[in-house]
């Protein structure tokens, strides 16, 4: 059976208070052409009478062997294997969990047993936050924050009880710990129904579609500016600015390509690593270090660039061009010179949750083999740790790329479009519990061909 | 829709009778003597079928709101219970319908119902609980709550009722309320199936394995490597074979000698889908299978598990329930469209089958 012929299953889960009946009603109340089946955990009470509602106890059944990546719910698989008969009355299934619920055995549900895998297809995690009580929650349980990372979707809501300066925090939090969730701010749980139904959020280039930076990883550099500048004496002037200093690497024969952007980009993350030399107005930038530019100064700065022979400089720089107003400046002429490029990235953040996202990006092929079995021994070791994976892969001498999904410990690979043009990459994320980004990133280069 | 060619009974199986019910038949079984088929629908659609030729004697719609999950026919013939996920369980005559009790059980859904041996008890199960009743619906017994959803229920002898649910088997003395023996595994026991004289316990897990308990020695033997979980379970009627399947493939095994632990079981793969129904015969090694592909096959075993296929016919559809007539010259099958057949079955005789083509 194709993915089209399966029924789509949408979680709900989220913290007592959270809105999740509000939202179930909202959902099955508003004309939306679907038949709605809903399965109901115990303490749930949707008051409504259209639609399938079945109520079902949440039985966690934990396998012979212990592993928890192999649990399951015993009451979904008994409830869907009869819904499965009585495909005629609905088109859809809502799954409601209780605020305790682990979406671990939830999620693996649809990918261990194979009646229900043949039948009905994970279609996302919706996970409710109450604006207001979510900070707190997060620091008493370990089911909230893995709800959250669990989430395709995170309905923020009663964002009316609660600042937009909180809020903002807030959701810089949330998404720190998952960052390939959508966050969606709402209040008494009113939120677009397409926002919460049929996301196939297991369909990567739907994802990509909506937010097509989220496989990126972070960088300590938020924009780069490529200059295609002849032999002589330059200034980068910069105005003041949101921070009274900026860090910065120049990189010349820097290109445009994405690749070779990407390629400055990694170059630059190692030399961010690196302690920066402090600079003066009127200092001379050197190329290929990390420099930390002093701004205290009022008014306009400058700093000099100087060029030997024509070159494209490459500006890896703390903050946006825009942010300081920065130019460069051919000095005998006292004309700007533009950018040719530029570029933004993902700008990394201090990480305080346990809980946490973990992206790699490399271009290039990886070894199948090698990736195996670098996967297997990460999940086998860490795959309590790690709640969801996603991304895609490109296995030398296929022509397809791979797409990779995975819960806990469970993970499918499958082959999706051809690479065609593009430039061949690697990009995967991983949502996890105390996950070590250098080891892991370590460990993925070591795949690479 | 199943992607195998359809085609026409082959080998012991002859054409016999087909009709239709209104949906998805979940649940069939023979009455009065093999005289009436009885099918049920998922929707809560109740039919009754001359046994000979099909003809329609009765029909009831919707006898379970939300539809049926269950139904058994008593060991005489004469009477059947169903239940569903209204919580009801309903006694029936057989000959004409008729709702003889209406048990009420609650608002979880009912989902397994089995007459003892001698018809005396009727053994129900709804979510945690196990209820005994007699043949016209006065309540005898009630277990405690189980530590989960029960999956299944037997019986082991006239007044023992064994349970299953998650991670235990629970025998149960009904008439002295008492606990007689509990068997406990770490494990979602899907399945549950006991040799005819009540010694071994078969059970199929979530985790792909079939686990068993002898429980004259207390020895158990988990058996692993299933391709998926082992819903179907069948014991031939001297309980030497057990038939098992979580998958295409039926794997056989043998409890003669030492067997089955250390032995090589038998495999019949006959179908492209797995299984969705396994039923030996009343008497003798013959084991039936029902298929996701619509398929059903009849194959003859010998002693070690291994065997042949004596007949095979198209169900049409994947396949929801099977069911030999008492004295084992047809079989039923029904379909998830609805659609119910039966096909003379011929016994082998002395004469060498022609075999199959």
């Amino acid at each position: 059976m194709s993915i089209q012929d399966k029924v789509p299953v949408t979680i709900l889960t989220g913290f007592l208070g959270s809105g999740k009946t509000t939202l179930l009603n909202r959902i099955l109340s508003e004309e939306h052409g679907k038949r709605i089946a809903v399965i109901e955990n115990e303490y749930g009470e949707v008051g409504i009478d259209q639609g399938l509602v079945i109520n079902a106890d949440e039985e966690v059944f934990e396998m012979s062997n212990g592993c928890i990546c192999c649990t399951v719910r015993g009451d979904l698989i008994r409830v869907l294997g009869n819904l499965m008969k009585r495909r005629d009355k609905f088109d859809y299934v809502l799954v409601e969990t209780t605020g305790l619920a682990d979406p671990g055995p939830v999620a693996q549900t649809f990918f261990m047993d194979e009646e229900i895998s043949s039948e009905f297809t994970l279609d996302g995690i919706v996970t409710l936050v109450d604006a207001a009580h979510i900070d707190q929650q997060l620091g008493r349980s370990d089911e909230s924050s893995e709800q959250v990372a669990f989430a395709d979707v995170l309905v923020l809501n009663k964002t009316d009880l609660v600042s937009d300066d909180a809020l903002d925090t807030l959701e810089s939090r949330l998404r720190d710990m998952n960052r390939m969730t959508r966050i969606i701010r709402a209040e008494n749980a009113k939120v677009p129904i397409e926002t919460v139904l049929n996301l196939s959020a297991f369909d990567l280039d739907q994802i990509l579609k909506r937010r097509p930076t989220f496989l990126e990883p972070e960088y300590p550099f938020e924009w780069t500016g490529v200059y295609d500048l002849d032999a002589g004496k330059y200034e980068l002037m910069l105005e003041e600015g949101p921070d009274p200093e900026m860090s910065l690497v120049a990189l010349a024969n820097q290109g445009e390509s994405e690749e070779e952007l990407k390629d400055g980009a990694e170059s630059s993350v190692r030399l961010y690593a690196e302690k920066a030399n402090s600079l003066v107005p009127g200092n001379t930038i050197p190329y290929g270090e990390h420099i930390n530019l002093k701004l205290d100064d009022k008014g306009n700065k400058s700093f000099i660039l100087n060029i030997e022979k024509p070159t494209k400089i490459g500006l890896f720089t703390q903050h946006t061009a825009e942010e300081f107003n920065m130019k460069v400046i051919k000095s005998d002429e006292n004309k700007e010179i533009p950018f040719n490029t530029e570029r933004f990235w993902q700008v990394e953040h201090e990480h305080d949750d346990e809980v946490g996202s973990i992206a790699i990006e490399r271009f290039g092929d990886v070894d199948p083999e090698k990736l195996n079995t670098w996967m297997g021994r990460l999940l086998s070791e860490k795959g309590v740790d790690i709640f969801r994976t996603k991304g895609f892969i490109s296995y030398s001498g296929n022509p397809r790329r791979i797409v990779f999904q995975g819960v806990h410990m469970l993970f499918t690979a499958q082959p999706d479009k051809e690479w065609g043009n593009e430039p061949r990459r690697n990009q995967l994320v991983f949502i996890g519990r105390n996950l070590n980004e250098k080891e892991m990133q370590e460990g993925f280069d070591k795949c690479l061909i | 829709m199943p992607d195998i060619e359809p085609f026409s009974p082959r080998g012991m199986f002859h054409e016999g009778w087909t009709a239709e019910v209104n949906d998805y038949a979940i649940a069939c079984g023979w009455a009065l003597k093999g005289k009436q088929f009885i099918v049920g629908d998922v929707a809560g659609g109740l039919f009754s079928f001359e046994g000979d030729t099909g003809k329609i004697i009765w029909k009831k719609e919707n006898i379970h709101s939300g539809g049926l999950l269950a139904m058994a026919i008593h060991p005489e013939g004469e009477i059947f219970a169903t239940s569903g996920q209204d919580g009801n369980v309903q006694i029936c005559n057989c000959h004409e319908g008729k709702v003889i009790k209406t048990l009420d059980l609650g608002k979880g859904w009912v989902e397994h119902l089995k007459w003892s041996n001698d018809g005396l008890f009727l053994a129900i199960a709804s979510s945690k609980k196990v209820y005994v009743f007699n043949e016209i619906g006065e309540e005898k017994w009630i277990s405690e709550d189980h530590p989960s959803t029960v999956s299944a229920i037997t019986w082991s002898n006239k007044n023992e009722l064994a349970t299953a649910c998650y991670g235990r088997v629970t025998f149960f003395d009904i008439v002295n309320n008492k606990t007689n023996q509990k068997l406990e595994w770490q494990g979602s026991l899907v399945s549950m199936e006991l040799s005819p004289d009540g010694d071994i316990v078969a059970c199929g897990s979530q985790d792909n394995s079939v686990h068993f308990w002898r429980r004259s020695t207390g020895m158990d033997a988990e058996m692993t490597g299933y391709p998926g979980k082992p819903s179907h379970l069948s014991f031939d009627d001297s309980g030497k074979l057990l038939a098992t399947s979580g998958s295409e493939r039926i794997t056989v095994w043998s409890f003669i000698g030492n067997g089955p632990e250390g032995t090589m079981p038998g495999e019949l793969c006959h179908h492209t889908e797995p299984i969705s129904s396994l039923a030996f015969s009343n008497k003798g090694m013959l084991v039936a299978s029902g298929s996701r592909d619509g398929s059903v096959v009849a194959s003859f075993l010998k002693k070690d598990g291994n065997g042949d296929p004596v007949g095979a016919a198209f169900a049409g559809d994947l396949v929801g329930a099977i069911s030999w007539r008492p004295d084992d010259c047809a079989l039923a099958a029904v379909n998830a469209k609805g659609v119910v057949n039966v096909w003379k079955f011929k016994v082998r005789t002395n004469l060498f089958s022609k075999g199959f083509k």
